[in-house]
């Protein structure tokens, strides 16, 4: 343990940046599925420019709103070891969970359609 | 590490794990957090192994074939219920590192480990008898 830091009741100011890690975390899994989307989509633009349409219509703004929300948590989990509060809850989970879900049904539905 | 049950700001969601136990060490609830995270990694790329699957039936040309069609729609599924266990086993652990309980083992693990050796079987198979 380095003695240069600065609280040592808070564990995530030790040497393995746990927030750093986690939030990278975040993004990555938020890039996952932006790249699933994109092969999806190019994927349907062969069958149907309207389905692929439809499809980047919704799917896009919320592959967004993932990659924001995932910043934000990680703003907000700084603040709050900051204040020595609680983390953030699981509400950011449930809606990856959703997503991954909605993922793996639309695309089984594709598989079934085409 | 103070008890934030009685706190009317700790309105976290679910109650189901913030309304048992203590505060973590925030290290093991961030820990936590990123082995859910791997699991969703896990569960999207089993999807696009489904979807990998399908597009070789888009590129043969000749037609869905109903193996590769199977396989695919077993590969899209494993993944939306690795997603749905991913959350579930979040809130578990979650919950076990409130109350200060022992971790419970992984049951999906093996699941998933021994079901990708038979899904890798199963293509290698059908690489040998209809080049796929």
């Amino acid at each position: 343990m380095g003695s240069e830091v600065p609280d040592e009741r808070h564990g995530p100011w030790d040497p393995g940046l746990q927030i750093e890690r986690t939030t990278l975390a975040w993004l990555r899994t938020g890039l996952t599925f932006v790249v699933g989307l994109m092969v999806l989509l190019r994927l349907l633009v062969h069958r149907s420019a309207v389905a692929a349409a439809v499809c980047a219509a919704v799917t896009i703004p919320l592959a967004v709103a993932i990659t924001v929300l995932s910043w934000s948590r990680h703003r907000q989990a700084e603040r709050r070891l900051r204040a020595d509060d609680p983390l953030p809850d699981g509400v950011l989970h449930a809606s990856f969970t959703a997503s991954a879900v909605l993922a793996g049904v639309v695309g089984t539905v594709y598989v079934l359609l085409m | 590490m103070a008890s934030e049950n009685d706190d009317p700001a700790c309105k976290r969601w679910p109650h189901r794990i913030y309304g048992v136990g203590n505060e973590p060490d925030p290290r093991f609830t961030l820990a936590n957090e990123r082995t859910f995270l791997a699991w969703i990694r896990t569960a999207l790329a089993l999807m696009a192994a489904g979807v990998g699957v399908e597009a070789l039936n888009a590129a043969a040309g000749t037609g869905p074939d109903p193996l590769r069609t199977s396989l695919a729609v077993l590969l899209l599924l494993a993944g939306v219920v690795c997603s749905i266990a991913a959350f579930g086993r979040w809130m578990t652990m979650e919950r076990a590192l409130r109350t200060n309980s022992p971790l419970p083992p992984p049951k999906l693990a093996p699941i998933l480990g021994f079901g990708l050796g038979v899904i890798g079987l199963a293509a290698l198979v059908l690489l040998l008898i209809s080049g796929f």
